[in-house]
């Protein structure tokens, strides 16, 4: 609200509040007044009548007494007039007394101041003759002065009455005869003279000069003092005032009581007015932090009516829904809803003309279009017609609902296909939980487990014991690390291996609650650690039964890591744990391994390293060694050797390698019995083409049509052809010639093509394709270059044969040659054929093996001799891509000194 | 030696891979007065083969890729009437028989006299000559056939079987005066003079043309 309208609120607000004090103090001032002045209208009133009353109370007083001065004149009179005698004033004295009760006496007081005559006749107050006392002697001579009628002070006679002397002088003439005196009672003055409808309403008094109390009409009645009046009696006059006190009226209101009352209705109002100023300040206090909880609230709040319209809106709606507080008051709660949870709230909002209240969530739209979900809370209030409504933002607790909810799920999948089994157990030792995988494993339920205490269901009985003394361990906390290894029993009663991993269990507050077992069934890798234990007993059985020594050696740190029996025989027992050289096993350069070890490509293992014969630098024995570069059980790389005592064999080997050297002769032989048969057919082409061209000259010459440099082109091919059939017989003859093996430094591409100028015709005789893969500039070798022609030549002419089977344009055989390293040249031929089988591998250079019918299997041997006898290797390969690869490297020319010692 | 029987149009075609042999081949026959055509494979020869192709052909057996003999079995499915002499080494002559047997007209063992090689090639272009004149005229005799109506067709065949007129009226059920009228029509439309060579022009057909002369 606008500061100034609260300002003036506020002192609207404040005027309502004094109003009513003034009014009430006003109205309370009106009433004193008003009450006030009918009061003393009233008192006024009172008065005038008391005054009145009494006013007519002296005049009957008075009558009464002038009436009895009348009567004592008159007697005076007749005194006077001597009509009047003793008797006749008694009699009409005490008729006269008789008559009026006030009076006691009347006495005929001589001029003597002696009484004559008194009457009552028996009265003893005045006896004849008494003179007059002091005090009444006064009022005497007074009167005898006056001679008018005067009243005596009141005073006390004789017997102690209050009396009150009147007396009336007589005359006669000039000549004072005495007065007739009339005693009053004061007393009965008060009680006779006053009727009695009078002494009912007031007490009367009498009250002389000096104000004392002469008689009164005594009532026990209470006079209210303050209503009476006074009024001199005169006669008798001498200051005897009459005074009425009116009596209280009985039933009659106290004055003080409206008074009283007024007062006290107005404080009783104003002290209300100030209890309600009171309660409404603190009632406008409860509203305005109502008020303000109502703006500051979180949760939206408002005031909607039974059709569903807003009424009124609290700030929040601006604040999560983005309404301005003016838009939504018209619209109805539906219009923000969203469309499908429409039917849903519309459910619950019937509930609402039930007049019961309704909670439930739904999605409602923000000003800008999206969607919060709120949860309502609605309470209809049917006498107003209004329906209080209060909806709390729960996007973020649906959100995270709708997190936890997944995460939960999550959780749940996970547990569920996690294969690992749970169980948890509490301190004392009872199962309080397990999971899904867990009951699986041992094939009981969940609920058969949980809450159960040792022995579990699944402990077997042979082995209670142990799992008793396990269970122990655990809940004493000495649970092995390594947890426990136990068989366990399935509900079917199947037993099973398991290990068990223990940890404690904390709950939030980091307190422990228990004990987390993780189990896995370990039957089937026990069964397979156990056959694999078994395999490795087999596998160094066999090892440790061969004679040849064999080792497995890191490459990098060269340390050995497994050695058989012979080895350890021969490099000692401790050989495990040292390097390769350090037992002193003979070893090969490494720069004679084809590859290098340290950059080796795990993917080419197992690679050959060396395969040779090496001497033991100390006892000097001979050994046939192969290493492999091969992968070990930890996937790293290391090398396996090999070795064989052959120095036997080596002494023999002298006879054997005579014994090769006739073969390898007897080879060439039957090759050149093949080479004739090429011979003939390589000189074919050349001759016939020579003969053409002869004959073409000579029939052109014989029949006159040439031109001479026709004839001249004709016989330059024809020499051409000439030499050509010359290269081809230098060839054979170089070929036939028996020499020794000598190597020296070769142009490997030209041995290559001699090679396949050799074959060419075999080629075709099949129409295969000989294709040459060389690289540039490759670097002499070291080799004998016919025995290597003839290497090629086999192995050409064997991959041909191979692709007998294949289609013509699958024949293709490749020769490749290629730099590995920078020490050697790799020379390869591959071909597409059916491939060599494993077992054939095994005999394919053994001597008389082959698989061609004409065959006599000498040659694949004897090119394996010749390739040994360059210091390498045949290799022989299956082709990827189906076939046979049949590879040797031949050493470069820079190698001349040879490291090993050998045996030339 | 001069040939008179070689025509102009006929070509003598060498396939052979080696290039010395193509090359003194073609100046051997040409010093021989042939005309000549070297390709260095079979691919290369099957380009620029046509039917109209005459000559005859020299094929060397041996030859990478496509073989004299595989070549030899393509030309004889696109009908080539070409005769065709194989060139061989040694220890081709299974091989070379086998062509024979497919067709082949002969084969020549290398190295070969001038004097052998130049007489096969005579036979061959002679027997492609008679060929081709024996085709035309067959070419020629079928046109003729085919202008025969029924009823003269059946007569020819009755005649070229030996049936005397009155036996072909009785067979066919006509008068021997129609039969002489269809026998002169069919004599007239296969423009021949006599029986013998209605007989001969007809049975020419019938054998069919297998290459060979």
């Amino acid at each position: 609200m606008p500061d100034s309208a609260f300002v003036n609120q506020n002192k609207r607000v404040r005027w309502y509040w004094t109003a009513p004090y003034v009014a009430v103090g006003v109205f309370a001032v009106t009433m004193l007044v008003l009450v006030w002045f009918l009061q003393s209208r009233e008192a006024d009133n009172q008065r005038n009548a008391v005054a009145r009353d009494v006013q007519w109370a002296e005049q009957t007083m008075r009558l009464h007494m002038q009436g009895t001065e009348e009567f004592l004149a008159q007697l005076a009179r007749d005194f006077a007039a001597n009509a009047l005698d003793a008797d006749g004033f008694q009699m009409r004295a005490n008729q006269h007394i008789a008559n009026n009760g006030e009076l006691i006496n009347i006495v005929w007081v001589g001029a003597d101041e002696l009484v004559r005559w008194s009457a009552p006749f028996d009265t003893t107050d005045w006896l004849p003759g008494d003179a007059l006392s002091g005090a009444q002697r006064q009022p005497f001579s007074l009167a005898r002065e006056l001679g008018r009628t005067v009243y005596g002070e009141p005073h006390v006679n004789a017997r102690s009455a209050l009396v009150l002397e009147v007396y009336v002088p007589a005359r006669r003439g000039r000549e004072f005869m005495g007065a007739i005196v009339a005693v009053y009672s004061i007393d009965q003055i008060v009680r006779h003279l006053i009727p009695n409808w009078f002494a009912d309403k007031y007490r009367l008094a009498l009250l002389g000069a000096s104000g004392a109390v002469l008689a009164v009409n005594s009532s026990v009645i209470e006079v209210d003092e303050s209503v009476f009046f006074e009024i001199p009696l005169d006669p008798p006059g001498n200051g005897l005032v009459l005074r009425a006190t009116a009596f209280r009226t009985e039933g009659g209101l106290p004055q003080a009581l409206p008074t009283a009352m007024i007062l006290g209705l107005s404080i009783i109002v104003l002290w209300s007015l100030w209890l309600l100023r009171g309660h409404v300040r603190r009632r406008v206090q409860v509203e305005k932090e109502r008020d303000r909880l109502f703006n500051l609230s979180l949760d939206l709040l408002c005031v909607v009516g039974l059709d569903g319209s807003f009424r009124r809106c609290n700030p929040a709606f601006t604040r999560i829904l983005g309404y301005q507080p003016d838009e939504l008051p018209g619209k109805t709660l539906l219009d923000i809803v969203h469309s499908e949870d429409t039917a849903a709230t519309l459910e619950h909002l019937r509930t609402l003309a039930r007049g019961e209240p309704g909670s439930f969530e739904n999605r409602c739209r923000c000003a800008d279009g999206t969607f919060k979900w709120l949860a309502w809370s609605i309470n209809p209030v049917l006498d107003e017609g209004l329906v209080y409504a209060v909806a709390h933002d729960i996007s973020g607790r649906r959100a995270s609902e709708d997190a936890l909810r997944a995460e939960s799920a999550f959780r749940k999948a996970m547990e569920e296909s996690v294969i690992t089994g749970m169980r948890a157990i509490d301190l004392s030792g009872r199962i309080i939980y397990v999971n899904t995988a867990f009951c699986r494993m041992v094939g009981f339920d969940a609920d058969e487990l949980i809450g159960a205490v040792p022995p579990f269901p699944y402990w077997p009985d042979e082995d209670l014991a142990i799992c008793r003394h396990n269970l122990e361990l655990t809940l004493a906390g000495r649970a092995p690390n390594s947890g426990f290894e136990m068989r366990i029993r399935r509900k079917n009663a199947e037993r099973l291996d398991a290990r068990f991993y223990l940890s404690p269990l904390i709950d939030l507050t980091g307190r422990q609650t228990g004990w987390m077992a993780s189990v896995t069934d370990i039957t089937e890798p026990k069964r397979v650690r156990a056959a694999l234990e078994s395999a490795h007993e087999r596998f160094e059985a066999v090892l440790d039964s061969l004679e040849a020594a064999v080792f497995v050696a890191d490459v990098a740190s060269d340390e050995i890591l497994f050695a058989n029996r012979a080895f350890k025989r021969i490099h000692g027992f401790d050989a495990v744990g040292r390097t390769v050289r350090g037992v002193a096993v003979p070893q090969p350069d490494r720069s004679r391994y084809p590859v290098d070890l340290a950059v080796v490509d795990v993917g080419a293992l197992p690679i050959e390293l060396f395969d040779g014969e090496l001497q033991h630098p100390l006892s000097g024995r001979w050994y046939h060694v192969r290493e492999n570069a091969t992968r070990w059980v930890d996937g790293r790389v290391v090398r396996t050797g090999i070795a064989t005592d052959i120095t036997d064999r080596k002494q023999s080997a002298e006879v054997t390698r005579e014994q090769a050297e006739r073969l390898q002769h007897t080879s060439r032989l039957i090759t050149m019995g093949e080479m004739a048969s090429t011979l003939a057919h390589e000189l074919n082409q050349p001759l016939s083409a020579i003969a053409n061209y002869c004959m073409g000259c000579v029939t052109r010459i014989q029949g006159g049509r040439f031109r001479e440099e026709d004839l001249l082109a004709a016989m330059q091919k024809a020499s051409f052809q000439a030499e050509r059939a010359g290269k081809i017989i230098r060839r054979v003859r170089e070929f036939v010639k028996k020499s020794e093996p000598r190597r020296s430094a070769v142009g490997i591409a030209e041995i290559i093509e001699d090679a396949i100028g050799f074959v060419d015709f075999d080629a075709r005789r099949v129409s295969g394709r000989i294709t040459l893969d060389m690289e540039r500039d490759l670097p002499a070798v070291f080799a004998d270059r016919i025995m290597i022609e003839q290497v090629i030549i086999n192995l050409v002419k064997n991959g041909l044969d191979a692709m007998a089977g294949l289609s013509r344009d699958e024949r293709e055989l490749i020769v490749r040659v290629r730099k590995t390293g920078k020490r050697s040249v790799e020379v390869a031929v591959i071909d597409r054929g059916h491939g060599i089988g494993e077992e054939e591998k095994r005999q394919l250079f053994s001597p008389f093996y082959t698989t061609k019918a004409e065959g006599m299997g000498l040659g694949l041997n004897i090119c394996r001799s010749i390739i040994e006898f360059h210091d390498s290797s045949l290799i022989v390969d299956s082709n990827p891509e189906g076939g046979t690869i049949f590879a040797f490297t031949l050493p470069t020319e820079a190698i001349v000194s040879e490291k090993l010692v050998r045996r030339a | 030696m001069k040939s008179l029987s070689a025509e102009p149009e006929q070509c003598i075609y060498i396939v052979d891979d080696d290039e010395a042999l193509r090359d003194s081949l073609v100046w051997l026959l040409e010093s021989s007065g042939y005309r000549a055509e070297a390709f260095a494979s079979a691919d290369a020869f099957l380009k620029m083969f046509s039917a109209e192709l005459m000559g005859c052909l020299l094929l060397d057996v041996r030859m990478p890729g496509m073989s004299g003999l595989e070549l030899f079995e393509e030309l004889q499915r696109r009908h080539c009437a070409l005769p065709v002499i194989f060139i061989t080494g040694h220890g081709d002559v299974p091989m070379a028989v086998s062509a024979l047997k497919k067709g082949a007209v002969d084969f020549i063992e290398k190295p070969f006299g001038d004097r052998d090689m130049l007489a096969l090639i005579e036979e061959s272009l002679a027997g492609e000559r008679l060929g081709r004149e024996r085709r035309l005229l067959e070419a020629m005799t079928s046109r003729r056939l085919a202008g025969l109506t029924q009823r003269e067709r059946e007569v020819l065949d009755l005649i070229i079987s030996g049936k005397l007129n009155k036996q072909i009226a009785d067979v066919l059920g006509i008068s021997i005066k129609t039969v002489e009228v269809h026998r002169a029509r069919v004599m007239e439309k296969m423009e021949v003079s006599s029986l013998a060579e209605l007989v001969q022009s007809v049975l020419s057909i019938d054998a069919g043309t297998d290459g060979r002369y």
